[in-house]
This record gives structure tokens, sequence and C-alpha cells, in this order.
């Protein structure tokens, strides 16, 4: 990464990061204009148009409120989870050799591929959506975590134990903190394919309730699809849905540089 | 007979430490029957060549490994773990790089047995204090990576003190420093150890180095090892006089001890490297 010094160099940034992103929309401009009148065919204008109309009615914002809700719910819950599975796998040998082959066999097993059992199981509200979830960001930390702890320098541990810190506080002040650069990449991978997760889950809630009381932006687009359809409002929620990603990506990166102030300058 | 029992800070009895390779099950002897006596307050080097089981016998009397055979005791009393009475200054300091030069300083205290009986402004008290011996204030709130090599080494050298240890477990730790600096720490460790202070107030100390120099300098007695396996060659009795940092090196003895130990090893340390040790030019020097 480049470091940017004086305001010349920043507005440069920001011009450069944008060039592509708006010639790809006068492109697009450019194409509707040669649209016959009264096309379907979605167009940057209309979608302002239709972003402004969502946003009047409030069900845009609420519809993203719940995604986001039921993402950091579910993310939480895994994150617990596979950090302190990863840490106790990361640090015996019987641990990690019971639970790996049990984890690396499931790994494979896309979150939507257990949609079918989740919904028979758990209905087609919340609880179905939290699953997908939690399944989705389980994976990424406890790998990452198990990675981390296998990286920690012995040395530290071993003059830890020279200090007389018991196992416990080993545990807690040396192994996880060595690991928590790797953690947090992994708490950071997790949040991505979550959200990833929830709309696909939701969109496919979606499809076996009908259109029912299950919310949350993936429903939003499901019903645009099935119902009165949009296809201005299907690219509004899917701009909203990579806007919101890449403020997630962005919010974890902070916090990793907030969190393990000590590798700011390596 | 019972004073003399009373000074001995720690006793290696015919220790021996094997170790089988996990790949082509040979056993390789690190150790081999090692005896030492070191006395309270003592300053012990040992120096040898690569390979010569140093380190082996340091993690040994820290605890973090065990005598194959053979037995190690602390004040009579035989050691079975690591604790925080012996303090072990590693070689590459084995500082959390997370921790501030304070954090570090204080980690001990904070969560080892050593500042269990302190409260927590007894404590802050404590690292404030080995910040300033060693002459880190100003840098409390720094990371290691921000520090220079002497700055990190003086840092682990606080952490250790700050602990209380009544041994300190020294492995190379001025190995990776730059000359000037590794004079001045060598004046700072033996004035740290207490060389200006009667014998019954020093630490007793146990340093690993490969500068021989460094070994007659620090040293009451340096522990001169062969390798392969690793055995007591010589133990070199430097009695010169003590406060030692600034004049010692000009010592017309300073100069013979230094020869005298390099001739023990001198064969090996050619080996070492692949030369052939007869065309050693020290061998001349080394028959005084």
């Amino acid at each position: 990464m480049m470091k940017h010094t004086g305001n010349e160099s920043r507005t440069f940034s920001i011009v450069r990061n944008l060039t592509l992103p708006v010639l790809l929309i006068v492109l697009w401009h450019l194409w509707a204009l040669a649209l016959p009148t009264g096309s379907p065919a979605p167009t940057p204008i209309k979608v302002v148009q239709t972003l402004g109309e969502m946003l009047g009615k409030g069900d845009l914002v609420s519809a993203t409120v719940q995604s986001l809700g039921r993402v950091l719910t579910g993310f939480s819950v895994a994150s617990m989870l596979g950090i302190v599975l990863g840490l106790m796998m990361g640090s015996s040998q019987a641990v990690r050799e019971n639970l790996d082959p049990i984890i690396e066999s499931f790994r494979p097993i896309a979150p939507m591929a257990i949609l079918p059992i989740a919904i028979l199981l758990l209905g087609t509200g919340t609880p179905t959506a939290l699953a997908i979830v939690a399944y989705a960001s389980f994976f990424p930390v406890v790998v990452n975590t198990v990675h981390g702890v296998s990286r920690v320098d012995r040395k530290l541990v071993l003059a830890a134990r020279t200090m007389g810190v018991s196992r416990f506080a080993i545990l807690t002040r040396v192994v996880l903190p060595g690991a928590l650069p790797s953690i947090l990449l992994g708490t950071r991978l997790a949040m991505g394919v979550a959200w990833t997760a929830i709309i696909a889950a939701e969109l496919a809630v979606g499809a076996k309730s009908g259109g029912g009381g299950s919310g949350g932006i993936g429903q939003m687009m499901f019903v645009f699809y099935a119902y009165n359809i949009d296809l201005n409002a299907i690219v509004v929620c899917m701009t909203v849905v990579g806007l919101v990603a890449l403020c997630i990506d962005h919010i974890f990166k902070m916090l990793e540089k907030r969190l393990t102030p000590w590798r700011q300058e390596i | 007979m019972s004073t003399h029992a009373d000074a001995t800070k720690l006793r290696l009895t015919s220790v021996t430490k094997s170790f089988l390779a996990p790949r082509t099950g040979n056993t390789t002897v690190a150790v081999a029957e090692m005896s030492l006596e070191i006395q309270a307050g003592e300053f012990i080097c040992i120096v040898g060549p690569s390979g010569c089981g140093k380190s082996t016998v340091l993690n040994m009397i820290a605890g973090l490994d065990s005598p194959s055979s053979g037995r190690i005791e602390k004040d009579g009393q035989a050691i079975t773990g690591p604790g925080a009475d012996r303090g072990v200054m590693f070689q590459d300091y084995a500082l959390m790089p997370w921790q501030s030069v304070e954090g570090n300083v204080g980690f001990g205290l904070r969560h080892g047995t050593p500042g269990q009986h302190l409260s927590a402004s007894q404590r802050q008290e404590r690292i404030a204090h080995h910040i300033d011996l060693v002459g880190l204030r100003g840098s409390e709130h720094k990371y290691p990576h921000q520090l220079s090599g002497g700055m990190r080494q003086r840092v682990a050298l606080a952490r250790l003190l700050a602990n209380g240890p009544d041994i300190l477990l020294l492995d190379e730790p001025l190995g990776a420093l730059d000359a000037q600096t590794r004079l001045i720490l060598q004046a700072e460790l033996l004035r740290i150890w207490g060389e200006t202070a009667p014998v019954s107030e020093r630490k007793t100390a146990i340093f690993i180095t490969h500068d021989i120099e460094e070994a007659v300098l620090l040293a009451d007695r340096v522990v001169v090892m062969s390798t392969n396996p690793g055995r007591v060659r010589e133990v070199v009795t430097v009695d010169l006089p003590r406060p030692r940092a600034g004049t010692a090196r000009t010592n017309p003895k300073f100069g013979l001890f230094v020869a005298h130990i390099w001739s023990l090893i001198r064969d090996e340390a050619y080996r070492a490297i692949g030369g052939a040790a007869s065309a050693g030019p020290a061998s001349q020097q080394a028959t005084h």
C-alpha cells in the first residue's frame, strides 16, 4: 500500500480509484440511450430514481438492517466457537487430531448445500438464516486460528513458562495475542462469506415461503424477481449488497489496525 | 562443611542428556556426565564450540528440559520444572511483539508468579525501577520492533531482573550486538549483577557465550566445554580483581586467560569450520 502524503496525491488517488467505475456507468448510460422506449432493462437514471423511492418508503433500509443483524449474530456465534476450538486444536495435538478430519470433511460442503436440511429442520425464518451464516463463517475462523497458533514463536511460550505463567495465562496472554493477526484475518474472511451466504440464503428461503415474512435484502430481491418484477430495484439491491460488503471489509481492516498496533509499521 | 553446603547454589551431578532423532532413530548425546558446583553469587561463563551442549545445560537448569540421567539441584532441591526463581534471557530476547517496553518488563509480574504478592502499585513501581535501571526511561510505550538490538536486549534484561530471580541464566544475550554496544552492555551487566557489591548480595549468573574475551571479562570461573559429546573440558578460575569493567582488558593476565581458553577449544573450533588445527596461529602463545 502506498502512503499518501500531500493533498495532491490523495486527490489523485481518488480520481484513479473512480475512473473505471465512472467510465462503466457512462457506457451503461450510453447503452440505455439506445434502448427502445418501454424496455424493462435497468438504466442508471431509473436505478437512481428507484433508489430514491425505496429509501423514501424505508423498506430498503429496514431489509438491509435485518440482513446485517442476522449476519452479525450468526458470525459472532461462529467466531467465538471457531476461535475457542481453534485455540484448543492449535495447542493440543489430541484435540487437533480428533477434530481436524471432521472439520476438513465439512469444509468443502458449501453453505447453500446445507440449506435443504436447515429449512426442513428449522423452517424458513431467521433460525435457518442464522444457521447458514454461522456455518459459512465458522470455517475461515477456525482454520486461520489453528494456523495462527501454529505460528506463535515457541520461544515466547518457553519464556512465559520461565516466568511462572500458568498454562491458562499462557493461552490467553501469549498464544491468543500471538495468533491474533491470523485470527483477525480469519474473521474478516468469515464476515465476507457470511454476507454472501445471507443473501443467497434469503433468496432461497424466499423461494420456499413464497415471499413470506422472513425479510432481509435477499428476500427483497426475490420479491422483485418473482412477484412485482422490477429490474431496476434488483440492481439497487445488488448495489446495496456490494456497498455493504465494501464497508464491512473496511471496518474489519480498521479493526485489525486498532487491535494489532504492533504490526502497523512492519 | 555445613557452611560450604549452604553456599552451593546449584549442583549438577553426572548430568547426561541424549536426544533421539525421530527419523533416523539415532541417539545423540548432547551433554555427557557433567558435574559442576556453582556457589551463590558466582558468575559462571560457559564457552565451547557450537554443538557442545551449552544451551542444553542452560535449558535443563531452567527446567525447560530434563536430564536423561543425573541430577540437578538448586539449594539442595531437585529441579523438576521451570520457575521464576531461575530467570532466563534468551538468545533472541523472546520479547512479546504485542507488548510495549513497559508491558514486556512487567509481563512476569502481571501474569506470572513473581508479582503474586504485590499490589498493583508495587508492581508498577518495580517495573518503572527496572526500566530506569537499564536506561530505557522515555521508551516505555514503544514496541519491540521500534527498538534497536541493544535496546531490546535491555528490555529483556529489565524483564529478567524485574522478576527477581536468584539465578540468572543468560544464553548468548549479547551475541547479536555490534562491538561497541556489546562493550557498554557488558559493563552494565556487571554493574547490575553486583560487581561492586559484596558477594552475598550478588546474584548467581550463568552466562553462555562463544566470545572468549567476554567470558574472561565477566566470569569468576569459565567452564570450557568440548563437543561430541558435550563434556566439561576444564574449569578455569579467573582471579582478575573486580570491578573489572574498565580496566581488566589491560591486565596482562587477561590475555593469558584468553590464550589458555582458546588453546583448549582451538582444535575443535578449527575442525568445526573445516580448517587444519595444526595451522592455528595461536599455538605458540597457548603454551604459557
